[in-house]
Formats: structure tokens, sequence, C-alpha cells
């Protein structure tokens, strides 16, 4: 699975700072410190820039590569700035990303094409957030394929992210999101890539309890064959999971249980926590979060504690 | 003719049972200890029907429809004389509404909010709940003076809410209370709520859950799917959203405007004193079916309605 680091992102303040100062080598350092825990794609999250985009876009892609050359993903809402960034960028490129809104495909599609850029394409259209997997999958099939194959951009160059909606109050939506991106793997021949914000799945969830919720997603993500995870390659203990599942190394229970948790939803199964041994905290804490996850225990911000 | 078995769910869990009154010479009144959902009798216990109280208000509700103030006359002036006449006409517990001590309602303190108390209390012996007027800061002022008067009564204090929790749940432990506690038309808030409560350290048994209450036409959806949702989660072990549940079906429904108003209105919307009426009892006998262990009501008539249905239902 590719790790696509989040780290560069416009909401951290000492990000927002460097962008402001041009401090390239704070960017730098970020950048290197993703790939050396395992990223593989660097993400540059710019924010809307609605008017420096074009100029940030372009120094932040030169000031990246001249230390790395991890392929780049382009995060703006700003399709000019997308388009700059393209043309400086040595390794293929993601446009981060369209929606499956008219103006944001008529926007970045071509841009995919003409510069054969992979794109990331979110399966949310105007109407609203979609409900089911069914609506998700809906999306991809009837609007984002064919706006790919109109401007020439073959499947192997989408990533289609199922849209991860946070826990608290859209409980249901977890297993959704994990059935889409089991889906849209038989989507096409040869199939789409996929991918995910995973991270958006413990959003305005307490700080200190959104690890473990956004490292057992991505277990049951990696379950259901995502191709990769925009995360948080610095978080060690997410990494490490990343690596059991696809190592298929586990050296402990905890291990053991991301192994089975991760088969399970590989066979396209929910995961029963009743065999957990419940006695051991950390085992005991990640089969209520896998219950929180499969919407079979209610969330709560402390839903660990009792 | 062949035999057909009716499928039955088997839960694991239980709703606790929370008992108000039942010391200090208060009639008790124990609510709760469902093992299955509302009135399944033919697939688990349900050991104690819904029960129905009346609110009782520490002003005379002069804003209040002219149905309400018709029916309760001269009582309105009185909350002692309201809650007797209230216990006359069936209410198995009275909830006092310190409607007085709203900053916007006339800001009264502690001494009124006790006398209004303690004239409900003298009046009848059923179990009481008080309410404050939702803000925090002035419940806590009001609820506190009345915990005190009320110790060992175990009477029931609302609302204990995400910013005052702590101070109504430490008096309830203090002084032998059941707390309210209410959050925003929210499964995930209510649940939450339940465990910093729990955390404070009052015990389970002392915590009645308020969902709050969207009336008929105004979310009763809403809040029948969430206390539905809470219900299940008690059913199959979650002890956090196990307690019981308190509807406030009476203010609800008769704050709207198809109960509010006699005229100004469509005629095909029919009478006033039967439509307002229907508006209350139906917003009750959906909650009763989604889990609701006490709605409060208002009009005398839908206490009649409600606990005709709830006798049938419950066999």
């Amino acid at each position: 699975m590719l790790v696509i680091g989040e780290c560069i992102h416009v909401i951290s303040a000492g990000v927002k700072a460097a962008i402001g100062d041009k401090n390239k080598k704070y960017l730098q350092e970020l950048a290197l410190r993703q790939v050396e825990k395992g990223a593989d794609i660097i993400d540059l999250n710019i924010g809307p820039q609605k008017k420096a985009g074009v100029e940030v876009m372009t120094w932040m892609v030169e000031a990246i590569q001249e230390v790395t050359d991890a392929r780049l993903s382009l995060d703006t809402t700003n399709a000019a700035a997308i388009e700059a960034g393209l043309k400086v960028v040595k390794r293929k490129p993601i446009i981060n990303s369209t929606d499956a809104t008219p103006a944001r495909l008529e926007a970045l599609m071509p841009l995919a094409g003409k510069y054969k850029a992979s794109i990331i394409a979110l399966t949310l259209a105007a109407t609203g957030l979609p409900t089911t997997a069914d609506a998700r999958i809906q999306l991809a099939a009837e609007v984002i394929l064919p706006a790919a194959a109109e401007y020439g951009v073959p499947p192997q160059d989408i990533f289609l992210d199922p849209l991860v909606l946070t826990v608290n109050g859209n409980q249901d939506q977890a297993q959704e999101t994990v059935n889409a991106a089991r889906f849209f793997k038989q989507m096409a021949d040869p199939p789409p890539l996929t991918t995910c914000g995973l991270s958006n799945v413990s959003n305005s969830c307490p700080k200190e309890g959104r690890p473990l919720l956004n490292r057992i997603f991505l277990v049951m993500m990696m379950g259901a064959g995502i191709d990769s995870a925009i995360i948080d390659p610095l978080d060690d203990e997410i990494m490490a999971a990343k690596r059991i599942v696809e190592g298929r190394q586990a050296k402990d229970a905890v291990g053991r249980l991301y192994l089975a948790l991760a088969d399970c939803y590989a066979a396209g199964e929910q995961f029963d926590t009743s065999g957990v041994d419940k006695g051991i905290p950390e085992l005991a804490d990640i089969a209520k979060t896998i219950d929180v996850l499969q919407n079979k225990w209610i969330y709560a911000h402390s839903y660990l504690k009792l | 003719m062949p035999k057909v078995e009716v499928p039955l769910e088997k839960w694991s869990g239980k709703v606790r049972e929370v008992t108000l009154g039942g010391s200090g010479g208060r009639k008790g009144l124990t609510v709760g200890g469902e093992a299955t959902l509302p009135f399944l009798s033919f697939e688990g216990a349900m050991p104690h029907p819904p029960s129905v109280a009346i609110e009782v208000s520490d002003t005379p509700a002069s804003e209040w429809a002219a149905p309400l103030r018709q029916a309760w006359g001269d009582a309105l002036e009185d909350p002692g004389a309201w809650a007797k006449k209230a216990a006359e006409l069936g209410a198995d517990l009275i909830v006092l509404r310190l409607n007085s001590a709203h900053p916007e309602q006339g800001n009264t303190g502690p001494e009124q909010a006790k006398a209004a108390a303690e004239k409900v209390l003298a009046a009848v012996n059923l179990p009481v709940v008080v309410l404050g007027p939702e803000v925090p800061e002035k419940d806590n002022e009001v609820l506190m003076a009345v915990s005190d008067l009320a110790a060992g009564q175990r009477i029931g204090l609302g609302y204990c809410m995400e910013k005052n929790y702590r101070t109504i749940a430490a008096s309830c432990i203090a002084n032998n209370h059941v707390a309210l506690a209410k959050t925003p038309i929210d499964l995930n808030l209510a649940k939450q709520l339940n465990i910093l409560i729990s955390d404070v350290g009052l015990s389970a048994d002392s915590i009645i859950m308020d969902p709050t209450t969207g009336a008929l036409g105004y979310g009763l959806e809403y809040t029948y799917s969430v206390m539905e949702r809470l219900r299940l989660a008690a059913l199959v072990g979650d002890k956090m959203t196990a307690m019981p549940m308190f509807c406030t079906v009476g203010e609800e429904s008769w704050r709207q405007k198809e109960s509010k108003f006699a005229e100004g209105v469509p005629p095909t919307w029919g009478q006033h004193d039967r439509r307002s009426l229907v508006w209350e009892q139906i917003t009750a006998l959906a909650l009763i079916n989604a889990g609701a262990d006490i709605v409060v009501l208002r009009h005398p008539k839908t206490v009649d309605a409600v606990k005709a249905a709830i006798r049938k239902l419950a066999g």
C-alpha cells in the first residue's frame, strides 16, 4: 500500500508559517522525515491560496524536489496552482483532488490528461454526502470514470476516494466506506486505484483517541484492498500496523489481532470481537474500537473508559 | 394448522432500574428494568410499564394555551395545589419546573426555589422531579438549594448537562437523589454524558436520561430514532446507554402552533381543544413505543388517554 504523507498541510501552524516566510528548509526537513518513516508520496497541501497559488505551488514543488525524488501530490482547490505544480514536477504527480461535481471535474480532469498525472477523485456530489456504499459506487461509475475517459485519463491513473466520514456522528458510514473501497477495484479492467483521507474517520474526536481509531480503520481498509492512504507517516504505530498487515509478521497478540482483522475484511466479513481476550487492556481497547467502527458499539468521546 | 414459531431476539443486556422516592417518607416509583423492546412481553420482561408525570410550574403559567389553563383553573396559582390536583388526576410522579428562576422570566433565586419545592413536597407524597430553567449556572444555584431541602427523599434533579454535570452529580451523591442527564438529541452525546457523570462517582442506578424531545411535526422521528438506538444498545449490553429515559412531551407539544392557537390557522386543522390534545397524545404514545420510561404531560385528558393506552399495551 502506498503511503501518502499528510504532514505538509496548511492547517499545521508550522507549515503555514513556513509558507508565509518562504522557509524552504522547514518543509524540506518535514518531507525528508516523512520519506525516512516510509512515505511513498508527499502531499503538498497549500490551502486554497486564491492569490499566490501559482507562485507558492511552484516554489514548494521545486523546494521539495531538491531533497527527495518521492512522488508529489499537489493538494489545493486552486486549479491554476495545480497546473503550475504539474509544469515543474519531475516524477509522475498526483492531483489532490477532484470530486464528482462538474466544475471540479472540468477543471482538473483535463489537467490529469494533459500532464499524464494521477488524480484523486472523491465520490462526493453537489447533492450532499453519500450515505451508502452504493451511492459512492454510483458516483464513481456514472460520473467520475466517464469523465476520466472523456479526457483520456486511464483508470490506473485514477485514485477513487470513498469519502471517509467521522465516526463521531456518522458512525454507520465507516463500513459503507470500506465496502465502497472494496467494490471500486471491480469497476474497470484494468481496475482504478483507491485511496482515502484516512484520519477523517476520527475528525472531531479527542486528540488522544484519534491514533487508535485511525490505526484500526487503516487495517480494515487494507483488508478491503485499498491501494494507498493519506496518513501521518510520523505516527510510528500506524506505520507499524501497516507493516504488520503487509508483511504478515505478527510478533505479539496485538499484531495477530491486526492480521485476523485484515483477513476478515479481505474475506468481506465483519469481525466478531467476542473471541478477543478483553483481560489485556490493549486488546480490549482494540476490540472496542473495532466494534465502534463496525457500528456495533455506540461511539462516545470516552468510549474506551467504561 | 402448522405451528408457527415466533422468532425471538436474545438480548444480553437490560435497562437499569432506577427508583425515585421510596425513602424519607416519600412513596417509591421504580422505572426501567426492561429486558426487551417496549411491550414485547413474549420476548422479555418489562417489569415497570412507563410512568406518567404531570408538569407543575412555580409560576402561574400565564403563557399556556387556553385548554390547559381551563383544565387546571385556580390550581395554576399555587404549585402545592397544582401538585395535589395532579396527584388526584392520576400522576405517578410530579415534575416541578422552576420557570421563575430563568434570568429572563424573573431570575428568582434559591429561596423562591425552595419555597416552591417545599409546597409540592408537602402537598403530595408522590416522587418528585425538580427541573431548573436550563441555564447551567442558574440551575446549579436553585437545584443545590432544592437538593439540600429534600435531602434523603430521593427526588430527581435536572438538568445535569455537559456544562454543569459535576455540580449536580456531586449533589445527588451527597443527598441521595437521582440526576436527570440531558443532551441535545444526539446518540453519542447522550452516551458520553452518562460516562462523564458515572466518572464523577454517581452510581448508574441514580441516572435517568432525557434525550431531548421533539414533538410531533418538530423532530419527533429524530427523537424516536435516537431513543430506539440507545435502547437497542442497552439491550446488547452497553451499560452507558442503559439508563431509563425521560421525555418532556407536554412542554414540547404545547410549544407548537398546532397546539397553541385556536385562531389564525387553517380551518382544516380542526377544533383547537381536540387538536392540541391529539398532538400531546400522539407525541407521548410514539415515544413510549420508542422506549420512554417517564413521559411528562400537561393536560389531564392526555394523562387519562396515555395511561389507558399503557394499560392496554402492557396487557
